[in-house]
């Protein structure tokens, strides 16, 4: 973790310009934020960003609910891991077989194709009625968002193997079972990361959506507790965590694709 | 003059077509016969297009031909071998693993021990000049480097017969006359029968014991050609220069 932080702070570094852009970027976010705050006195509430970010870090020592923000980002992240680690090894598998062998992708791919389009949240209501109201129905929406994702990428790489790499293996007295977990498996990394990296932000999404639709803890619960008690400055707190996780989610995706997918870096 | 040497290598009637989008046969491959000697230097030569890749598979065994056989030592080609090492046209390297991981996927593929198999390894990747960049992966390195890669692999896996597909056809000139070089020399270090494809005729010159020469499509073999001349070879010795007029005679009669 520390390395991670140490890399993105080095890039960050190296391109000053960047970071003089971000630092832009957001300052005038805060600015209009708080221009806004100001004018909006008496009509609808608009929490100053000094009361939203005072009140983001008190609740990270005094809890909100039962849990600390911090523990209600835990409870929200352990469930995506579960769901995206599980639909991870699933959708890979899945995804390569259909690579491999045509008649696996005949079978699989019209299923798939009809499931596809249902949009994770539209599986909430089926969820809830199967898993109950816990942690379980939660992974379970995760898992769906994730797997379709994870299974179609894992598919593409497979399929685009290139077929001298193939023959290569073969000739230096690779097994089937080496030509596939030496050639085809490598291979197919990057498209399989392409798909790792958007599927964890829809499992974010997902986690998120389904808090907020019911839930005990985690960070979408913060934002319908906010509303329930009509606490904008919670709901706030909350939007916040949920965009700060989110980032460091892909970016943490980012750098261990590029440590894991080195030779594939186009170099000059 | 006939070849010396046990036969090691062998086609006939070797014939290949392909079935085009159409639906129309498309015969690449005529009628090909002839023998590969232990331990030659043989070259096939023909014009682009003429379908040397299409039989260097099939002695490679990686392509079933329509008509006729390979057969390798007496047995019958059916399934590439370790036995039939190949260095191809463009790098075939496998990208993800590093000059070392390349070489020594052979043997790795044979269960040889790590420490065994690195030292093998490592031999290839010093006999081909690449020490040094053991840890690099094939897209740090340049297309000769790949390329002296790719043969370096291939005689890891310690072949009877190395197939190689125009392994400099896309390297610059200058690369193209050093890496020439440079194969002669760990030929003569590492003697094995090379089946070397080229488009080029001072290549196979300068490289041939003998030189087979292809017509174009359905390529078919029109003459051979034993070279006698003293190694390492002179692109501007008299002989050096007939011969490469005789044999660009031969392709194209009115030159
Ligand atoms: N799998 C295939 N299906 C259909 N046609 C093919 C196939 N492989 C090769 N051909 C055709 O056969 C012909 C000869 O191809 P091949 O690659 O063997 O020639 P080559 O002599 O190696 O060419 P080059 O000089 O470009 O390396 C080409 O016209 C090609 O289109
Ligand atoms: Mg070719």
């Amino acid at each position: 973790m520390q390395r991670i932080g140490k890399t993105v702070w080095k890039r960050l570094k190296a391109n000053r310009q960047t970071l003089l852009w971000i630092v832009i970027s957001f300052a005038t976010l805060l600015i209009a934020w708080q221009v806004a705050s100001m004018l909006s006195q008496g009509r609808v509430q608009i929490p100053a960003p000094l009361e939203v970010f005072e009140a983001f870090f008190r609740s990270m020592t005094v809890p909100i609910g039962k849990n600390t923000i911090l523990e209600h980002a835990g409870i929200s992240l352990w469930r995506v891991l579960l769901g995206f680690v599980v639909a991870s090894v699933i959708g890979m598998a899945i995804g390569i077989l259909m690579g491999v062998s045509p008649k696996a992708h005949a079978v699989i791919n019209p299923l798939f194709e009809f499931v596809r389009p249902i949009p994770p949240i539209a599986w909430i209501p089926l969820s809830i009625l199967w898993f109950g109201l816990g942690s379980s129905n939660k992974i379970f929406i995760i898992f769906l968002a994730s797997f379709t994702y994870v299974t179609i990428n894992s598919y593409e790489g497979a399929r685009n193997v290139d077929p001298k790499l193939i023959g290569a293996a073969r000739m230096l007295g690779a097994s089937r079972r080496r030509v596939f977990t030496h050639v085809i498996f490598p291979s197919s990394v990057p498209y399989i990361f392409a798909g790792l990296q958007i599927a964890l932000s829809v499992s974010w999404a997902a986690e998120v959506a389904a808090e907020i639709i019911y839930s005990q803890n985690g960070v979408g619960w913060i934002i319908t507790m906010g509303m329930n008690n009509g606490n904008i400055t919670q709901i706030m707190v909350g939007m916040i965590a949920i965009g700060v996780i989110g980032y460091l989610l892909s970016t943490l995706m980012r750098v261990v694709e590029g440590r894991l997918c080195r030779w594939n870096r186009q170099e000059t | 003059m006939e070849p010396a040497g046990n036969i090691i290598l062998r086609c006939e009637h070797l014939s290949r077509s392909f079935t085009t989008p159409s639906g129309t046969d498309y015969r690449v491959l005529g009628d090909v016969s002839f023998d590969v000697r232990e331990n030659e230097f043989l070259v096939l030569f023909g014009p682009g297009q003429c379908g040397k890749t299409t039989l260097l598979n099939l002695l490679a065994g990686l392509d079933q031909p329509t008509g006729g056989f390979v057969e390798m030592q007496g047995e019958p080609v059916h399934a590439p071998s370790p036995s039939r090492g190949v260095v191809y046209q463009t790098t075939s390297l496998f990208p993800w693993l590093t000059v070392m991981g390349n070489v020594e996927f052979g043997p790795a593929s044979r269960g040889i021990p790590k420490a065994e198999r690195r030292k093998q390894a490592q031999y290839f990747i010093d006999l081909v000049g690449l020490k040094g960049f053991e840890k690099s992966y094939p897209n740090q390195l340049s297309g000769g480097m790949q390329q002296r890669a790719g043969i370096a692999r291939a005689y890891c896996s310690d072949p009877s017969v190395l197939l190689m597909d125009e392994p400099f056809g896309h390297l610059d000139a200058q690369t193209r006359y050093m890496m020439e070089q440079e194969l002669e020399r760990i030929w003569r270090a590492e003697k094995r029968t090379v089946l070397f494809v080229t488009n080029n005729i001072e290549e196979a010159l300068y490289l041939a014991d003998r030189i087979i020469l292809l017509t174009n499509c359905p390529s078919v073999i029109c003459k051979e050609y034993m070279v006698n001349l003293p190694r390492p070879r002179n692109y501007v010795d008299p002989a050096f220069l007939q011969l490469r007029k005789e044999i660009t005679r031969e392709m194209d009669p009115t030159q």
